[in-house]
């Protein structure tokens, strides 16, 4: 094997390992190996002379420290890798209907939810200005048919009255509770993209 | 032999082998050759285990277009090997300890 061959070969099979050591690493045998080489010893030779890259890595990882080898695995790497960024482009026309698809479904429940809210809105409005009507009325009903189907009225327009009051106050609290569902929805959404 | 006295007597080894004189990885191999086989690995990790003991430095000079790593030994590693002087007396004492029992055992 030629010594390039095998650097390569160890480089690829390290790549878990921190970027500095495995550069560290590296320039050590390759060291070794160029020393050999101005020593006499032909190319394949001072390769094999340092033994198989099955073998090193073996050593490298059985004396690495336990702790460091967990620590790498365990925290995140800075930045995006290489491979990541030309992932991100190739996979724009796929990810992008994607993404835009995401945010329209995020985008018709906030419109649900608004337009439960406006109907709930709409119909205590309704009730309130029927129940004025009904008031308003009863003085016609007074006239027309008397007093039984004056007070039928008045008393109708009360209950419709108030029962559109105790709407528009539950209506109230329901925008209230949206917004604050809304705002809990758009920092969900902000930690799925963005981390906490 | 026992990892542990193994390992104290490599780290001894390699700053004996370069006691004299600043030296580097292949010609430390082939100085302690005669003496015990020692890989690039092994070498590697105990170059970086008296590194981070300060009893050796590390230089970085340009050798034929390439650089080589030299290695130089400080007063804390030369007092390492004279302390490891000092242990063997005891381990050569410990020794014939050892040996003396055996051979009373065999006796018996």
């Amino acid at each position: 094997m030629k010594k390039n061959e095998f650097i390569d070969q160890l480089r690829s099979r390290l790549s878990g390992l921190p970027q500095d050591d495995i550069n560290e690493r590296l320039s050590f045998y390759s060291e070794m190996i160029d020393d050999r080489i101005d020593d006499g010893v032909p190319e394949e030779e001072a390769v094999a002379d340092i033994g198989s890259v099955d073998e090193v890595v073996n050593t490298i990882l059985a004396e690495y420290p336990l702790t460091k080898l967990v620590k790498n695995k365990v925290t995140p790497k800075k930045g995006m890798p290489a491979w990541a960024i030309v992932l991100l482009v190739i996979g724009f026309p796929l990810w992008l209907p994607l993404l835009i698809a995401f945010f329209a479904v995020f985008f018709s429940i906030y419109i649900t939810l608004w337009s439960i809210v406006f109907s709930f809105f709409a119909t205590s409005v309704a009730l309130v200005i029927s129940g004025i009507a009904c008031l308003v009325a009863s003085v016609f009903f007074f006239m027309q048919t008397g007093f039984l189907g004056g007070i039928a009225a008045i008393g109708a327009g009360l209950a419709v009255g108030s029962l559109g009051v105790l709407l528009f106050i539950g209506s109230f609290y329901m925008a209230k509770g949206v917004v604050i569902l809304t705002k809990k929805m758009a920092i969900g959404i902000k930690s799925l993209f963005v981390g906490k | 032999m026992d990892i542990q006295l193994k390992r104290g007597l490599l780290d001894v080894c390699v700053l004996a082998a370069i006691r004299n004189d600043d030296s580097y990885g292949y010609q430390i191999i082939k100085d302690m050759k005669p003496y015990l086989q020692l890989s690039e690995s092994t070498l590697y990790t105990i170059l970086k285990r008296l590194e981070a003991a300060h009893m050796l430095t590390v230089k970085t000079y340009e050798y034929q277009g390439r650089l080589r790593k030299y290695y130089h030994i400080t007063d804390e590693g030369i007092k390492r090997i004279d302390e490891f002087k000092e242990d063997w007396e005891e381990i050569l004492s410990i020794y014939r300890f050892i040996t003396r029992e055996d051979g009373s055992h065999e006796e018996e």
